[in-house]
């Protein structure tokens, strides 16, 4: 594509699954406590970034932990979830922001392929190789180059629970997959739907998918299907499907059977388990989830929800699945000095642990001490996927071209939807996973 | 009814007299008529013009626009299974809304005639008009919503469903495993063992929340046994807490009460009864055996969750529906003004003859306002064609592909996340060509007006 | 105003025997009594199918006046039962959020220069097409009345790379400018067919006085086309407030209109209906405002677009 502009700024569409095109401009308030050095007073830095609501407001915090420390002001710009056609908008159209938090490394790639991105600072690479496990550098470096330096983090290998349905059902939190189903099970016999899926929002299914994948495949063919190195008609993936079908088949598991998990949105989902009348015992998503039990549930994390470590299956390591959102210093950005000062400034413990006290929020930050944590469920959390270190992979539909694992009501999202609806041949929704996938990857 | 059938292009100002001054005139004329034409003919020229032409160059070039490939995306638009969903389904949407549409505006038009409150009803069927796609999309998420408790559509269903139909004692309630019972079609359960007399059939469920069960329900307990006489019992066969022994009654265990039970013969039911408070059954004087026992489906029927509106079947019906709610008022209003301008006489002389009201609408009204109904059908094709947010809105995302249309389609293929201009400028190209008929209609009967 | 509207003409002396008219010939009491009760019937019919009509927008009102925890666990029905648990918090919230009022706003900011750009550069373009001369001028009107049912959907690539290119891309001033170029073509048909019907003598006379051309324009053709440009104006005015398509492509994340900021919305219905009811809500104020104070030309402007 010659006309990258189009491409990219159109991309608006994807709305459809995801938030917003748009977002407030908030600018950091510069009446903050004027301690530390002011040697970039009177400079201003722009932020953009996809988080909205209480994600916004608690890296507002962070912003301002650099206001008080430098002096800059700190612009923030939301740009929903629309973050590569939202940005490149921006960048075409000579309204760029300084920095911005990067959410997907297949983003990462294409920004720094374009040349838009300015290498981090001999500096700020220093301080990552002291605090963070080489392979969060490596998912911010495209062809050798240090680009992004991954902030936030999220574990997507967490399985939520309500303790008192596992209780009621006489369960402990299951080890393995074979566990789990047995568990889901008791859970079902006890009165009460095992799961609750999110299965109106494909990303969830491919998340289901991605973990079973990582511990019963193995990471390096994990690495060879993200690449597409490997056809999704390869027998690995074949498997994957069927043990999922072992749960997705099962409509007695189900908050609703596979027709009420078609129409249940992630948010819904969680609520299912987590709210008022319970009407499922587990969910499964990321550490995210501990945020929506806290923010719109009002639950208490850690008492009315825990989770469990998703757990290994056929005898394969349990999977860690990661996610986050590495800060880049944007080359058409008009204030590259404090913006390499404000990447600097991210890649402190201090940084991440203003926002880890707020909750919502791991870092992969191995400096960071586990007490800024907020609850002892994150602190768990954050400590897997520390502990993981070099075995975490990246949210695979994360790293394919967007047009297959990305876009709702197309290529992995919907395949998955169609088998959640009917699992019952598994060979032949990996054989429509390879005819997409292919069109995808050629495109 | 369009404005275009009814004026005249004026004839050119008359030529004055005095050559010189004319010529001076009309040259300044010229210039002011161009000044006054251009900045509105300059932006249709930039902004409808050229997408045209360049639509049409773009739609031979491959996804990247590179690559010359011919006729390559045009094909591809009829083989790509979403895409030819798309085709498909503004085909259905074609054939059906226009039509459905003014069939409704007409007997509504027809019907309108005869009540005092006529504006007044006009005026609200027409209101929607007025509301954005986006809204109607909301409202109508809402009224198909697939939970009873939210949408309208479906409180209906369900309402309607429960007044034909008792609801079950036990929905979801379901043995352990297929060892003891297995299910014996349309969601009942048939003991496994045959029974015999003097012999205690035990039968445990699972899958109900123990707070469900009956106020009166008692700790489950085995009818005597007798010679003859086939007994057992019927109980949650669940411990809170777990413990407890799958298939045993268990001293926490609950019988399930007033659930019906068969004794069946050689696979004919010979004998019902329902269980007591402790879940014991008995049916006595039973002569010698092999029996079978079955619990019927009627214990066991899930509630009615109302109809899958939204579902992949029936998502493209339920969104014309929506269109529908949107448009009626538009054909009915124009058709109603055409009824208007009829000849009463005509009507009045039909009525004289003595033919029925039938006779007359099907005569006399029908062949009389067949233009009107043109232009009402007409006009629907052509926005019909068009029809974008109201899909993307109502169609919830796993369904998206099945409610797609060709406007959405290609909208998806070129911004939202296909990113193929390719295929999205070849389906703009083919939606222009769609409309073209209308186009050439419109030249035509505008040059015969003015002629 | 080119157009007919539904109002009726004066009714026929209705034959003694009452508004059904049946033949004065038969005047049996039986035949009295059928014709009593379908109209009866017709009545119960409408009554049912205004009710069915109003159902839906009723229902996304009630819903908007619940909050979650009631939207959620009850359906709007039940609240016209419990009417006490209504609230107008919904909208003092949506009202606080300044991402929805900024789209508010940005909906004025692309609706009103929108339409008043059309109209006026429609009814320059009518008046040149209808009474002053120029090369090619009935040519170009024939292409100008071809472009009326061109869809919008072939714009959007072109367009998008153009504005691209200029810089356009992703402001309020663009949008605008498709919306008006989009908007012209039926724009122009109807005023420059409404002027049209201007007397001939009138301008001449004007044009005797020594008028320009411009002077004519704003003196006599302006104030006798008001009709006319009212029709059009509320019709574009409501084309582009309730434009989703367009904005959806064309507006950046600082100029995206009300509609955009809903739909952006929608992924998550059943979790945030105490949102999008009274955002819609908020989004039909305007076009139902619009809608009530100016029925006959909405209907008129609708009409006439019908060819659209």
């Amino acid at each position: 594509m010659k006309r990258t502009l189009v491409a990219a700024t159109a991309l608006c569409g994807l709305a459809l699954a995801t938030t917003a095109c748009g977002g407030d401009t908030k600018t950091a308030s510069d009446s903050g406590p004027a301690a530390g050095g002011q040697k970039l007073k009177g400079q201003t830095v722009t932020v953009a970034a996809v988080w909205t609501g209480v994600e916004q407001e608690n890296f507002q915090k962070v912003l301002d932990g650099f206001t008080a420390k430098t002096g800059a002001k700190v612009a923030y710009v939301s740009t929903g979830d629309n973050f590569a056609t939202v940005l490149g908008s921006k960048i075409e159209g000579g309204d760029s922001p300084d920095v911005a938090m990067v959410p997907q490394p297949g983003v990462l790639k294409e920004f720094a392929g374009k040349g838009w991105l300015q290498p981090l600072s001999p500096d700020v690479k220093g301080t990552a190789e002291k605090n963070y496990a080489k392979i969060w550098q490596t998912f911010g470096t495209v062809d050798g180059t240090y680009y992004g330096l991954y902030f936030k983090t999220s574990d997507k290998s967490t399985v939520w629970y309500s303790p008192q349905a596992l209780e009621t059902a006489g369960v402990q939190p299951p080890k393995t997959f074979a566990e789990m189903l047995d568990a889901a099970r008791a859970v079902s016999d006890s009165g009460l739907p095992a799961f609750a899926v999110g299965g109106a929002d494909g990303w969830t299914l491919t998340d289901w998918f991605e973990n079973v994948y990582l511990s019963q495949a193995g990471p390096e063919n994990y690495d060879k299907l993200t690449r597409h190195e490997i056809p999704w008609s390869d027998p690995t993936v074949v498997k994957a499907l069927t043990t999922l079908s072992q749960l997705f088949g099962e409509d007695d598991l189900l908050a609703g059977g596979r027709k009420g998990a078609l129409a249940t949105s992630f948010p819904d989902s969680v609520a299912h388990v987590f709210g008022k009348s319970p009407k499922a015992g587990l969910v499964y998503e990321g550490d995210f989830v501990g945020g929506v039990i806290s923010g719109d549930l009002g639950g208490k994390v850690g008492e009315d929800a825990k989770f469990f470590p998703f757990p290994s299956v056929d005898g394969g390591p349990a999977p860690v699945v990661g996610g986050g959102e590495a800060a880049v210093a944007l080359k058409s950005g008009k204030n590259a000095k404090a913006a390499m000062e404000l990447i600097a400034y991210l890649a402190t413990p201090e940084a991440a642990g203003i926002w880890a006290k707020a909750g919502g929020f791991l870092s992969p930050n191995t400096k960071l001490d586990p007490a800024s944590y907020a609850d002892d469920t994150l602190r768990t959390a954050a400590k897997s996927l520390v502990d993981a270190g070099d075995t975490v992979r990246f949210d695979m539909s994360d790293q394919t071209p967007p047009a297959f694992g990305g876009t709702p009501g197309k290529g992995e999202w919907k395949i998955l939807q169609d088998f959640l609806r009917d699992p019952s041949d598994p060979k032949a929704t990996a054989a429509k996973l390879e005819a997409a996938a292919a069109k995808a990857y050629k495109g | 009814m369009s404005a275009l059938t009814r004026n005249k292009v004026p004839s050119a100002p008359a030529g004055g007299t005095a050559p010189a001054a004319v010529r001076r005139r009309s040259r300044r004329a010229r210039v002011t008529a161009i000044a006054f034409a251009l900045p509105a003919l300059a932006l249709l020229g930039a902004l409808v013009g050229y997408p045209i032409l360049f639509s049409v160059g773009r739609s031979l070039f491959d996804a990247s626009g590179d690559r010359f490939v011919g006729l390559d995306n045009y094909q591809e638009m009829f083989t790509d299974p979403a895409s030819l969903k798309a085709v498909r389904n503004t085909a259905i949407w074609v054939v059906a809304a226009p039509a459905v549409l003014t069939g409704v505006g007409l007997v509504l038009a027809v019907l309108t005639e005869k009540i005092r409150w006529a504006t007044a009803f006009k005026l609200l069927i027409f209101m929607p008009m007025a509301v954005s796609f986006l809204a109607a999309g909301i409202t109508f998420r809402l009224v198909y919503d697939q939970d009873p408790q939210r949408g309208v559509m479906n409180a209906v269903a369900v309402a309607v469903h429960d007044a034909f139909n008792d609801s079950s004692a036990y929905p979801g309630a379901r043995p352990r495993g297929t060892d003891v019972m297995k299910e014996s079609g349309n969601g009942g359960f048939q003991a496994v063992a045959q029974a015999e007399p003097g012999k205690d059939v035990t039968l445990g469920l699972v899958g109900l929340p123990p707070a469900s069960l009956p106020q009166q329900a008692r700790p489950a307990a085995p009818a005597q046994v007798s010679d003859d006489a086939v007994t057992g019992v019927v109980y949650l066969d669940f411990v809170p807490g777990g413990g407890g022994t799958p298939g045993a009654v268990d001293p926490q265990e609950r019988g399930l009460p007033q659930m019906a039970v068969e004794l069946t013969k050689g696979g004919e039911v010979v004998a019902t009864t329902t269980t007591g408070d402790d879940g014991s059954f008995r049916f006595p004087d039973a002569g010698d055996g092999p029996y079978g026992v079955r619990l019927p489906p009627k214990n066991f029927a899930e509630p009615y969750t109302g109809i899958d509106w939204l579902g992949p079947t029936l998502v493209t019906p339920a969104i014309i529906g929506a269109y529908l709610w949107i448009w009626t008022g538009f054909s009915m209003v124009l058709i109603g003004a055409g009824l208007s301008s009829l000849p009463r006489e005509t009507l009045e002389a039909a009525r004289m003859d003595g033919a029925s009201e039938w006779q007359i609408f099907r005569r006399i009204t029908v062949p009389l306002l067949a233009p009107v109904l043109g232009v009402v059908f007409v006009t629907l094709v052509i926005n019909v064609m068009k029809v974008f947010d109201l899909v993307y809105i109502i169609a919830p995302g796993p369904v998206q592909e099945e409610a797609n249309v060709l406007a959405l389609q290609m909208w998806l293929v070129s911004f939202g996340g296909g990113n193929n201009q390719g295929l999205g400028s070849a389906i703009g190209v083919v939606l222009l060509l769609l409309v073209l008929p209308v186009m050439a209609l419109n030249i035509r009967r505008f040059r015969r007006s003015s002629r | 105003m080119t157009v007919q509207t539904a109002a009726p003409r004066p009714a026929p002396p209705t034959p003694p025997g009452g508004p059904a008219g049946r033949a004065p010939g038969r005047p049996s009491p039986a035949a009295r009594l059928v014709a009593v009760l379908r109209g009866g019937l017709v009545q119960v019919l409408l009554t049912v199918v205004a009710l069915v009509w109003l159902t839906p927008t009723a229902g996304l009102f009630v819903s908007s006046l619940r909050d979650a925890d009631d939207n959620a666990g009850s359906g709007w029905w039940s609240a016209l039962v419990h009417p006490g648990s209504l609230t107008f918090d919904n909208y003092s919230a949506i009202l606080g959020d300044s991402g929805i009022t900024q789209a508010f706003w940005n909906t004025v900011l692309i609706s009103v220069p929108a339409t008043a750009a059309v109209v006026v550069l429609a009814a320059l373009a009518g008046y040149a097409f209808a009474w002053l001369e120029f090369p090619g001028r009935d040519w170009v009107f024939l292409v100008v009345v071809g472009m009326l049912v061109v869809p919008v959907q072939i714009g959007l690539l072109p367009v998008a790379r153009l504005f691209g290119a200029v810089g356009l891309f992703g402001t309020t001033a663009g949008v605008v400018l498709f919306h008006v170029a989009y908007g012209l073509p039926f724009a122009i048909f109807l005023l420059r067919n409404y002027f049209a019907e201007i007397p001939r003598e009138m301008l001449e006379a004007a044009r005797m006085d020594g008028g320009s051309e411009w002077t004519i324009f704003r003196k006599l053709v302006l104030p006798v086309g008001r009709p006319a440009i009212a029709s059009l104006a509320i019709f574009q005015f409501l084309w582009v407030w309730n434009d989703m398509l367009v904005a959806l492509i064309f507006a950046g994340s600082d100029a995206q209109p009300l509609t955009v900021a809903l739909q952006s919305q929608m992924r998550q219905f059943g979790a945030n209906i105490d949102v999008l009811a009274p955002g819609a809500f908020l989004s039909l104020i305007v076009p139902l405002a619009v809608f009530f104070a100016f029925q006959r030309h909405f209907v008129e402007g609708v009409m006439a677009g019908s060819v659209k």
